[in-house]
């Protein structure tokens, strides 16, 4: 009943497939690159999260009737 | 039993995060704030029966309907104000989830000064100063 | 199911690409050294058995493995045909050749340069010339197989990354 907890997992291998190539952009002296992959995967994250937080909002707002 | 999907869940992603940990801490951290969510979002939904109850006491007693979508307001500044000092106070910034809490409790005060109107006024109405 | 196809192909055909491109970083060291060969051998011909640019073009041809025997192999056919300069028919095949593998633009030029002076002067000049040249494509061959050791391997494992990270965000 808690929703669909796959989107941990999601995120957690974009995390590992992130961080493996930073390691391996890293290795090979592609500095900049490394970090632009680090940024983008973490915007991603953050998109999922924004989603969900704004869901969160939206139902405390109907629940406790904060609208307005 | 639903404490279970909770505990499981909690044990997940607190190994996923310490998988992520030393090399991305950022997105460890909102692994972290995306399962707090999910808590928040699950347990909303039993606070709701809760609060069905509680205002259908309050229309039994005939109480005000004011008052108690007043109180309600109120508990739900409290509830929003944890979630959000919790995930703050879990990225390590002690000192920001300690404002937002105080900033919940300056709202909680406007919301109630009503209340407290009303009930000034009645002690006065009872011992009318003369 | 088809979802599982199309997760297996998003994979598949990014570490294809990642594959690819690392068969060329590969091969373009593989090349250079073959043109030295071609060249060392263009010399010895020319020097030592003093035979016409058309004979030596053959015989470096039957003693150089496929791609580059060819090449020599048309550019020698093409003399025979017609009494022009060199330099045009030689300048065709080279562009032909750099159009369909995987050399670089630099190593084109200092082709095409080296047929400039193929034929114009005497034997020592000309050895001058192709030692030359030798020695431009000995600086490319190492900057070349630099690139392949730092790259080669990279490329692969990212193309296989980044084909299960599109999979992961589109799940």
């Amino acid at each position: 009943m808690i929703g669909d907890t796959s989107v941990l997992f999601q995120i957690a291998g974009i995390g590992i497939i992130v961080a493996m190539i930073h390691t391996i952009l890293k290795q090979m002296g592609k500095e900049e690159y490394a970090q632009f992959v680090s940024l983008v995967g973490f915007i991603i994250v953050l998109l999922f999260v924004l989603n969900s937080i704004s869901d969160l909002f939206q139902q405390i707002r109907a629940v406790f009737f904060l609208k307005g | 039993m639903e404490i279970f999907e909770v505990i499981s869940v909690g044990i997940i992603a607190s190994v996923l995060f310490l998988l992520l940990k030393d090399k991305q801490p950022s997105i460890a951290f909102l692994i972290i704030v995306l399962t707090v969510l999910y808590f928040f979002v699950f347990v909303i939904q039993y606070v709701q029966e809760i609060l069905h109850l509680i205002t259908y006491l309050g229309e039994e007693a005939n109480i005000n309907e004011i008052y108690i979508k007043t109180i309600l307001q109120i508990i739900g500044i409290s509830y929003i104000t944890e979630i959000g000092a919790n995930i703050v106070k879990d990225a390590g910034l002690e000192s920001v989830a300690v404002k937002i809490e105080m900033i919940g409790k300056v709202f909680i005060l406007i919301l109630a000064i009503p209340i407290f109107k009303s009930l000034i006024e009645t002690i006065i109405n009872i011992f009318p100063i003369t | 199911m088809i979802k599982f196809l199309a997760c297996v192909f998003i994979i598949g055909s990014l570490t294809w690409i990642g594959h690819e491109y690392a068969k060329n970083l590969a091969n373009r060291p593989r090349f250079i050294r073959l043109f030295k060969n071609a060249l060392q051998i263009l010399e010895a011909e020319i020097v030592y058995s003093q035979a016409t640019i058309k004979e030596s073009l053959t015989s470096v041809s039957e003693q150089i493995p496929n791609p580059i025997s060819t090449l020599f192999k048309n550019i020698a056919g093409d003399i025979q045909q017609d009494k022009e300069q060199l330099y045009p028919i030689w300048e065709k095949h080279v562009d032909k050749f750099y159009n369909k593998h995987p050399l670089q633009l630099e190593d084109k030029e200092i082709l095409q340069q080296f047929g400039r002076t193929l034929g114009q002067h005497d034997i020592i000049q000309q050895q001058k010339y192709i030692r030359l040249t030798i020695n431009h494509l000995e600086r490319k061959l190492t900057e070349a197989e630099e690139r392949n050791h730092r790259y080669g391997k990279m490329s692969r494992s990212v193309g296989f990354l980044v084909g299960t990270f599109i999979v992961l965000l589109l799940l």
